[in-house]
């Protein structure tokens, strides 16, 4: 008996249009996930009391910032926004004055951030990014002792 | 990759070759920053956000200690890096932040506290880098909220 012919297997050979798509779903999601991605930022800061002994020191300009239990941010005790404000546009205001006049008079200003016990670490940060705003670098950090 | 452009006064055809390579050099471009800036957090800390602060340098040494709240209680957890900390043993970790800080003038302490966190239980923290000679803090936020 007689076979009929076989057919050679087609040649699937290399489609590009399947891997364009593909190529496209993966990048939108990179291209997604890439503007919702969250990176951690970092606010230095000095432990108070570490300067120098042996160096003659000259004298800094120091104000004293206060984070109240409540949210309330004074300026060497005189208070300064509303506890609830998260852009502390006063304090701000206020720190670029004297970082400006500190500059001009060629002093360094010292800014210690001093927290009451109860007072939350996201009211410190927010009193510690105003500082990074504006380019004040010179931050000790402490809290208050109970009086 | 690519061929060469036809030469010619014809219409301009669609090449398929060079759309792959730019498809491919952005696929490449969105992978490598997004795997780059994953952001390994316990999951039990909300932290607070940060806008102006400079992006954290994974390649400094860094003692890192999570601070996370339990609202209910009013206490905190800490943690250095992975492994939880018995806060009764402050020389303990003292100890131990002194030997990763060693003899590196540039070593800091990097504080990642929960959001709702207290001062007084940071101000602990900041004890334990004190005890060990560490005077460079560094605290930690996010560049967006949650």
């Amino acid at each position: 008996m007689r076979q009929p012919p076989q057919e050679a297997p087609a040649d699937a050979g290399f489609q590009i249009a399947p891997m364009i798509d593909v190529v496209f779903v993966i990048m939108l999601f990179f291209m997604v996930m890439a503007g919702a991605v969250k990176v951690e930022h970092e606010l230095k800061t000095t432990l108070p009391g570490n300067a120098e002994t042996a160096k003659e020191t000259e004298m800094p300009d120091e104000v004293t910032i206060g984070v109240a239990e409540n949210g309330q941010i004074t300026i060497n005790e005189d208070s300064v926004g509303q506890p609830q404000d998260r852009e502390l546009e006063g304090l701000f205001n206020e720190m670029t004055k004297m970082a400006q006049a500190a500059k001009q008079s060629k002093t360094k200003l010292l800014i210690t951030v001093q927290a009451e016990e109860a007072a939350r670490y996201e009211r410190v940060i927010n009193v510690l990014d105003v500082l990074a705003r504006a380019d004040i670098s010179n931050v000790t950090f402490a809290v208050a002792e109970p009086e | 990759m690519a061929g060469g452009g036809g030469g010619g006064d014809g219409e301009p055809e669609f090449q398929v070759a060079p759309m792959i390579d730019v498809l491919l050099v952005l696929l490449i471009f969105f992978m490598s920053i997004t795997s780059a800036q994953v952001l390994k957090v316990d999951k039990n800390i909300k932290l607070p956000v940060a806008l102006h602060g400079v992006k954290r340098d994974d390649k400094a040494a860094a003692g890192l200690i999570n601070i996370s709240w339990d609202a209910s209680t009013g206490q905190a957890k800490y943690k250095l890096d992975d492994r939880e900390l018995d806060i009764n043993d402050k020389d303990g970790i003292a100890k131990e932040l002194a030997a990763r800080k060693g003899t590196n003038e540039k070593f800091r302490l990097l504080i990642r506290a929960d959001r709702q966190c207290q001062a007084k239980f940071i101000s602990k923290a900041l004890e334990w880098g004190a005890e060990a000679g560490i005077d460079n803090i560094a605290f930690s936020g996010l560049n967006r909220d949650e």
